[in-house]
Order: C-alpha cells, then sequence, then structure tokens
C-alpha cells in the first residue's frame, strides 16, 4: 500500500499517525531515482505524486513556488513560456534508471542533482529559497522565504536539499529562477589525453569568457565518442548573441593551443550538452555508474589510479571537477573511493548497481567518525524514530 | 536588549578559568585586563556594550579546539568573534563568557588559479582575499559594504551579502569548503576544492548560523574572473513608486545586472552634499544599475536598459563614459552611511528584504511610518534584491528618540515580513532582531531550528543569546508530542 496524499493536511496526519505508530516509510517523489542511494526497507510507502501543482509562479520575481510531487517536465514548460529556467539545470536520469520521465521536482531537491551549469550558476541547494515540511515527528514547519535574499534563522534548505527525503517530507517548495540565455555556444577541442584537455578546460575558464559549463568526452565514452581521439574538452558560452559571438572569438584564441577547435552551433550544443546532463553517453549496460566530485586539476591522477586497476568508461563536466563512470566488479567502489581520497579529496557516490550489490555498498561517501556522528544527531533532530527513508543515506545509529 | 543572566558560578570561577586557559595557550593569548578587553567589548552594533569574561586568541586549530573542548567540559560559554563588524550584535561578548577571538588566523594559505579557488585563514578581510588574486585578473565576489575590515570568517558565520549579489551571490553561494571546530572540540572538514557535499550538507547550514554551531578555522572559496567591462547607469524618477515599478521592469525584461541600488531624495541630497557625486537632487528617487561583461554585451544591455528605464517614466538619465564616472556614480551610495551620519547625531540602520514588486507599497508605508513617529528616514536599497536598507534619524540626545527609532525599525521589519518578506537580508538576526522572530516563524519552526542547534552544541554554550528569542533546553526539544499552546517550562529563559 502506498499512502498518495493530494495536500499538506493529509500528509501532516499521515506522518502524526505514522509517528504515533512508529511506522517507518519509503518516502518517493514519483518515483523515477527509487535506485539512487541506499535500499530502504520500511513499513508502509509514501508517495508525493499527488500532491503536485504549481502553486505560485512570479516571472518578475524569479521565484516559482511548487509542490514536491510536480513534474519537472511541467515546471520546465512553465518557465519557458516566460524563457526562463531552472539555473542549476536539473539532469533527468530516466536513461540511467529506466524511467518514464524527468521524475518530481521535490525528487530533484531531495537528490541535490545539478547538470553542467552546475561550474557556473550553482547547485540545487543554491536555488532553493524555502520550503514547508513534516518532520519525522510529525510535525509540520517552515524554513527561509519566498526572496532572494534572506538569513534570517539557519538556512534549512541547504539540508534538506540533497538529504534523500531522510529529515523531512516537503509539501511546498520555493525555488528562485532565472532568465534562459538567448543562445549557447560549444567550442571543442581535441587533446592527446586526458590532462592536456583538463588543461584546456583551466585554461577556459581562468580567461574573462565566463563559461557555462566545461565537459570532457572521450573516445570510450560511448555515443558521443570523437573520432580516435583520446580526449575531447568542450566549453560552453551562452547569452546575449552579440556576446557569445564576441567570447566565441576570444575564446578560440585561448584553446587554439591545445589542438584544432570546432565550434558547435545552438542546436548541436544544446543536444552535446543535454547527453552530458543526462548520463547519456555511457554504456547502457554497465554494471555500475558512479559520480565522483573532485578537486578538477587532480582528475587526471585520479583516473589514472582508477585505470591502473580496472576498466572503466567515463567522462567528465565541472570543468574537470565531475567524473561519471561506468565499471563493475565488486572492488569497483574500493578503487574509486582510494583514488579520489589519495589525490585531492572529494566524494564518489554509488549512481547505479544491481540490487544485489547495492545492498553491499555504501552509495554515499563514507565519513570520517566525528562527521558521522553530526550527521546522525542532525537527522534525528528532524526524525528522532528514524522513520523517513531509514538507512538511505547510510545505517544511523540508534539511540539507546 | 536582555540577556541570558550570567551565571555566577562561572563570574565567580573567573581566575581559575583564566589560568586554565593561559596554561593551555601560549603566552600573550590570553587577555583579561581590563583595559585590553575593553576594545572587544562591542561589534559594529555599538548601541549594546559588554564585557567579557574573559578573551582568547588562540593560534592554531588545535588550540581552538582545545579551547571549546575544555569550555564544554567547564560548562563555560563561548562567543566567537571575527573582525567585529557584525551590525546586528553576532559577536557581542557575554560577561560569563569566553570571548574566541580568529585575529591571529590572518594568513592566506593556498592561491589556487588552476581550480580558481583560494584557501585562507578566517581571519582574512574579504577584501584581502580579492587584493591576493587581483594581479592575475581575479576577485572574491560578495562585497559587504564593511569588505575592507571584515573577514571571511565572519562572513560564513552572517552570510553576508553585498552590493552584487542579484548576480553573485551571497557568501553561501561562494563558499566550496571550511575546517570547522564544534562545541565537542571536534575538527570537522567539510567541501574543499571540489563540489558539493556528497552527503548532508553541514557547510551550508553552518554558512549564516550566526556563530551559534561551531567555530570556522579555515575557509576555501571560489574566485572569479574580473569582468572585462563595468559601466553604471544613473536614472533619475520623480517618484519613488515609479522608480520601484522600473527595477521589476528591468528583471522582467530578462536583465540580471551586475548590481541594482535605489536611493530616495534624503539619501540622494545627503549624499550629494557629501561627495558631490552629481546626482540629481530634485528626483525623489535614484537607481543605479550596473552591468559587467564583455564590452559588446555591456553596451547592448546599457541600451535595453535605458529603454526600459524610459518607458518606467526616467526623469533624467546618464551612463558612466569612464571608470572615473563610473567610480564616481558609485562614490554617492557607498558613503550614503556616513553622508547620513553628518545631518543627524545618530541613526539606525535597518534591514529587511521584500519582494521586489513590493518596493513601491513599502516607500508608502514608510513616509506613513516616518510621520508616526516623528523621525526621518532616508532610503537606501540594494533594490535588485528586494533588500532595503532604511536609516533612521534620530537624536540620542532627546530623551525617548532611539526607543522611538526602535520602535520604528521593528515596525518597519513587521511590514517587511508582512509584504511577504524577512526580518533580515544581510546583516543577520543576532541580538538586534531576536525578538522579532516570532514576527516571521512559528514556534514549531524555531525549535526545529533550535533543534538543529541541539545536535551541534547540546549545552547551548556557543553563543548563547543570538538568534532564537527563547532558549529551549535539549532535552525538552528533543522530546515528542510537544503540547501545543501551553509553555510546559515557565522556568526556561525567555528573553
Amino acid at each position: 500500500m502506498t499512502f498518495l496524499p493530494e495536500a499538506h493536511e493529509a500528509l501532516e496526519e499521515f506522518m502524526r499517525q505514522a509517528v504515533a505508530d512508529k511506522t517507518s516509510l519509503h518516502i518517493v517523489g514519483t518515483g523515477t531515482k527509487e535506485k539512487l542511494g541506499d535500499m530502504v526497507t520500511a513499513d508502509a510507502s509514501l508517495s508525493l505524486a499527488h500532491l503536485s501543482g504549481i502553486v505560485d509562479y512570479q516571472p518578475e520575481e524569479l521565484i516559482m513556488v511548487a509542490k514536491p510531487g510536480t513534474r519537472l517536465d511541467e515546471i520546465t514548460v512553465a518557465l519557458a513560456e516566460k524563457k526562463q529556467m531552472l539555473a542549476f539545470e536539473p539532469a533527468n536520469l530516466s536513461f540511467l534508471y529506466g524511467a518514464e520521465h524527468a521524475g518530481s521536482v521535490g525528487g530533484i531537491i531531495a537528490a541535490n542533482l545539478s547538470g553542467p551549469r552546475r561550474i557556473s550558476a550553482g547547485a540545487a541547494r543554491d536555488y532553493l529559497l524555502g520550503f514547508t515540511a513534516v518532520s519525522g515527528r510529525g510535525t509540520s514547519f517552515t524554513s527561509g522565504s519566498r526572496v532572494m535574499k534572506n538569513v534570517t534563522g539557519y538556512d534549512l534548505s541547504k539540508l534538506i536539499c540533497g538529504s534523500m527525503g531522510t529529515l523531512a517530507v516537503m509539501s511546498e517548495l520555493t525555488l528562485k529562477v532565472l532568465p534562459r540565455p538567448e543562445t549557447s555556444t560549444t567550442l571543442s577541442v581535441k587533446c592527446a589525453a586526458l590532462a592536456p584537455a583538463q588543461k584546456a578546460l583551466s585554461a577556459a575558464f581562468k580567461s574573462a569568457t565566463e563559461p557555462s559549463g566545461g565537459a570532457i568526452t572521450r573516445a570510450s565514452s560511448g555515443a558521443l565518442s570523437l573520432g580516435d581521439e583520446p580526449a575531447a574538452a568542450h566549453v560552453r558560452l551562452e547569452g546575449v548573441a552579440q556576446s557569445v559571438a564576441d567570447r566565441t572569438s576570444t575564446l578560440c584564441d585561448v584553446l587554439a593551443e591545445f589542438g584544432r577547435v570546432s565550434v558547435l552551433e545552438q542546436d548541436a550544443s544544446e543536444a552535446l550538452w543535454q547527453d552530458i546532463r543526462d548520463i547519456r553517453i555511457l554504456d547502457e549496460a554497465a554494471e555500475q555508474v558512479w559520480k565522483l566530485s573532485v578537486t578538477p586539476s587532480h582528475v587526471s591522477e585520479v583516473i589514472t589510479a582508477i585505470t591502473a586497476q580496472t576498466v572503466i568508461r567515463f567522462f567528465c563536466d565541472w570543468a574537470g571537477g565531475l567524473i561519471i563512470l561506468s565499471g563493475a566488479g565488486e572492488g569497483l567502489h574500493q578503487i574509486v573511493r582510494s583514488a579520489v581520497e589519495a589525490h585531492g579529496g572529494g566524494h564518489a557516490s554509488l549512481l547505479r548497481a544491481p540490487d544485489t550489490m547495492r545492498g553491499a555498498i555504501a552509495s554515499f561517501h563514507p565519513q570520517p567518525t566525528a562527521l558521522a556522528g553530526l550527521h546522525d544527531r542532525i537527522r534525528q533532530s528532524f526524525d528522532p524514530l528514524h522513520l523517513l527513508n531509514p538507512g538511505k543515506m547510510g545505517s544511523v545509529s540508534r539511540d539507546a | 536588549m536582555l540577556m541570558p543572566a550570567p551565571d555566577k558560578t562561572t563570574l565567580s570561577r573567573r581566575d581559575d578559568i583564566c589560568a586554565a586557559l593561559k596554561a593551555m595557550l601560549p603566552a600573550g593569548c590570553v587577555i583579561d585586563d581590563d583595559a585590553t578587553m575593553r576594545a572587544y567589548d562591542a561589534d559594529g552594533l555599538s548601541a549594546y556594550r559588554q564585557m567579557p569574561l574573559v578573551v582568547v586568541l588562540p593560534e592554531t586549530t588545535q588550540q581552538v579546539a582545545d579551547v571549546l573542548r575544555w569550555c564544554r567540559d567547564n560548562d563555560v560559554k563561548v562567543v566567537p568573534r571575527g573582525a567585529g563588524t557584525s551590525l546586528s550584535g553576532g559577536a557581542l561578548p557575554l560577561a560569563d563568557g569566553v570571548l574566541l577571538g580568529l585575529g591571529k588566523f590572518n594568513q592566506i594559505t593556498d592561491i589556487d588559479f588552476e581550480n580558481r579557488c583560494v584557501v585562507t585563514q578566517p581571519g582574512v578581510t574579504n577584501l584581502g582575499i580579492t587584493h591576493a588574486v587581483q594581479d592575475e585578473g581575479f576577485y572574491y565576489a560578495p562585497d559587504p559594504s564593511s569588505q575592507i575590515a571584515c573577514s571571511i570568517g565572519g562572513n560564513i558565520a552572517e552570510n553576508s551579502g553585498g552590493v552584487h549579489c542579484l548576480k553573485y551571490g551571497l557568501t553561501t553561494n561562494n563558499v566550496l569548503g571550511i575546517e570547522m571546530v564544534t562545541m565537542d572540540g571536534d575538527i570537522l572538514r567539510l567541501g574543499g576544492k571540489h563540489l558539493d557535499a556528497g552527503n548532508l550538507d553541514v557547510l551550508g547550514v553552518m554558512t549564516g548560523s550566526e556563530g551559534l554551531l561551531g567555530v570556522v578555522t579555515e575557509v576555501t572559496v571560489r574566485i572569479l574572473r574580473k569582468p572585462a567591462t563595468q559601466r553604471a547607469i544613473l536614472v533619475g524618477f520623480d517618484t519613488a513608486q515609479e522608480a520601484g515599478q522600473a527595477v521589476s521592469n528591468v528583471i522582467a525584461a530578462g536583465i540580471i545586472p551586475a548590481g541594482m541600488e535605489m536611493m530616495d531624495n534624503p539619501a540622494i541630497n545627503a549624499a550629494e552634499d557629501f561627495v558631490q557625486a552629481g546626482y540629481p537632487r530634485d528626483a525623489a528617487a535614484l537607481l543605479i544599475v550596473e552591468l559587467d561583461g564583455p564590452e559588446v554585451e555591456v553596451d547592448y544591455l546599457l541600451d535595453r536598459v535605458g529603454e526600459v528605464m524610459q518607458r518606467s517614466g526616467s526623469s533624467s538619465l546618464r551612463v558612466s563614459q569612464s571608470e572615473i564616472e563610473r567610480n564616481q556614480f558609485w562614490a554617492g551610495r557607498k558613503s550614503a552611511f556616513p553622508a547620513v551620519g553628518r545631518i543627524s547625531p545618530d541613526y539606525l540602520c535597518m534591514d529587511g528584504t521584500i519582494p521586489r514588486k513590493a518596493l513601491p507599497e513599502m516607500l508608502t508605508r514608510m513616509s506613513a511610518m516616518s510621520q508616526k513617529f516623528g523621525l526621518r528616514v532616508a532610503n537606501v536599497f540594494h533594490a535588485g534584491d528586494g533588500n532595503l536598507h532604511p536609516l533612521i534619524l534620530f537624536d540620542a540626545n532627546v530623551e525617548g528618540e532611539l526607543q522611538r527609532a526602535e520602535e520604528f525599525g521593528a515596525e518597519i521589519l513587521r511590514n517587511c515580513v508582512d509584504l511577504g518578506g524577512v526580518l533580515t537580508g544581510e546583516h543577520g538576526v543576532g541580538v538586534e532582531k531576536r525578538d522579532l522572530m516570532g514576527e516571521m516563524f512559528t514556534e514549531e519552526d524555531m525549535k526545529q531550528q533550535q533543534r538543529v542547534k541541539c545536535a551541534f552544541d547540546p549545552g547551548h554554550l556557543l553563543n548563547p543569546g543570538k538568534v532564537f528569542p527563547l532558549l529551549h533546553r535539549c532535552a525538552e526539544l528533543g522530546r515528542l508530542h510537544v503540547h501545543h499552546g501551553a509553555l510546559p517550562h515557565p522556568e526556561l529563559p525567555r528573553f
């Protein structure tokens, strides 16, 4: 049985009862990314698919208020009508998870999933201005606001974002939205190896051309392979047409020293970044897919450390700071995580694996003891009975 | 302003506490004589002063951890302090609390252009970061008006803003990582040169937590390439309402300027008297709009902003033709506070945010309130993001004027909330707006925030008396099914 509330009041009532009965809950938005995170074992299911709809959209205030089950598609269309967007470029991971659509806005926020523009515009967490939720105490609370600039009280939006439904169940979110860029162009440069490709991205981001995306694909990345070239660096420029043209010319000069530069105009450019955003350029049948957040200048070392031990396919985004890789084997998580830790630090999260493996591998990067203890205490402050998506972000040490 | 009653036992143990701190810190790191401690008795909200129990100035993260753990074990309160420029009393000392100054953490440790970030100790000033990277054409974007003096650690505590937040975000959007020490003395590293938390975003909740959750001992910030061109446009309006509408019209046209500031007539004239910036003295309101980026983009957007302004009924319009002229446009705005200081013996600076579209309504209400309280007000706004800085003019030497000014200020903030806004856009709650928190949050909203506090500091030893009007015990907050409406613990301190 899955409970599908249609209003905040029904959700609160349900949660109050769940707390009274100590019923643990498996919570999903529209269920498109259920396989993201650790496996949840719970007494009952709660879906927010019917707690849906845009509540308020004020283009001139740059805000949109929506219920968590609102489909991302619906939000994207409403924003596009006013030439606006979610600037963090939420990913559509339906390819990865075999889902039928991009999922809900609540799911995107709960997973803090940001696309290529993360490097310039910020993450999902930077666009959640406020929310209303019901905590694991069965009580409703609100945090944040509907204005851009607010420092009143703790910024609980940051905690909720990326908490995978383990702190509270959102019933309404306020998002900051931004104007869509008028046009975009991508400059691609073919390089001999990963290291010079990363250097090319670094040069682009150090220049005054304001790139809004920086990715590296390889022949072995999958569908987007560029001939026999070992690596290709892609830099996206967005904005008003005159500005993009001017910056394209400047950036061509910057990138020329790294190899032959080609320019992808608007449609081709958009298609490339959509594929990168949605992780469509990896091998569809891969056993495991990982997401690594690393120091951009260390990307080559991290990859070398991994490929010395196992075979992977990968591509990079976020100017080299994000590695999406696919591979196989029971030891892959150790190889990947020790490579990240040994080369500049960061974290590695498991995006996809067979259920048999998901039970054995922690999806989220293990934390040092003191920090893990703090995470546990923060979770308990919202959900003292561990009722909300228990185990989704790793095991929580239970109170005596 | 009522602060928690000092703990008599702690006060009586002062000599022992000072001796213990001196034993764990190098010579010169503990200040316990009144004359030297006097320098720490207030922050930027200087209407409130309090001598601390003792001041410590540790030199290393380990020393910070040692002090915090000792204070926790001995039940002694701690107030962290950066450069002491808070406008909300965030670093106001407690009579029974150790004031923990981070002033000796004044080194930039790593400048990394490849990854476009800087790793620094928290006592380095905001502008110090820009100075360290500007020769390579980079800068640190958040620019609070105190940037010459305020520390980056304090910026994290307050989630500081500035003139360019509209396009470049607040501190929280520009910090990549921190090293922090909890009240337990645990040293935690959050984030770094990579992006995102990978688990709960503790960095996100630390930013803007006003020194209540932990002490920041190292900061990694992202730096940006300086825009190729910056130009400003100065636009006068016959009514403040038209100016307010023009601000909304710019955003509605799909343009996000680097900054969009507004001044009303009293502020225009005060600034003009002070620095002769060339402002139109007869305008009811003035907008300064700054655009940055490649030259062709700035030229194009200047034209478009100009069209929007004319359509919105502007009475005068000037575009900066040189860097000197652009700085001149800003000179008046940036000196607005001291300029107002010249025309009034005292002033209170408020800091609410409202939805942009409510600007005209807010200005109408402001005039009415000014009449009601019999006090003048000069308005300086970060109009682009709806952040208001009304300056309430008064004379502290006139009986009752300070109180009336504070009541005026509180009413302004209540109106901000009433119009869909918030109590503070960038200055923080501190002690100044603490007792107004209930205007914006329900009891349950605040309880959940305080439960997060309990996860970090269950003894309420770190900066107590700030932000929250009621200090709940963590044991009470942790309990389930708290009865609504009733006050179950009348013995709890309320202030």
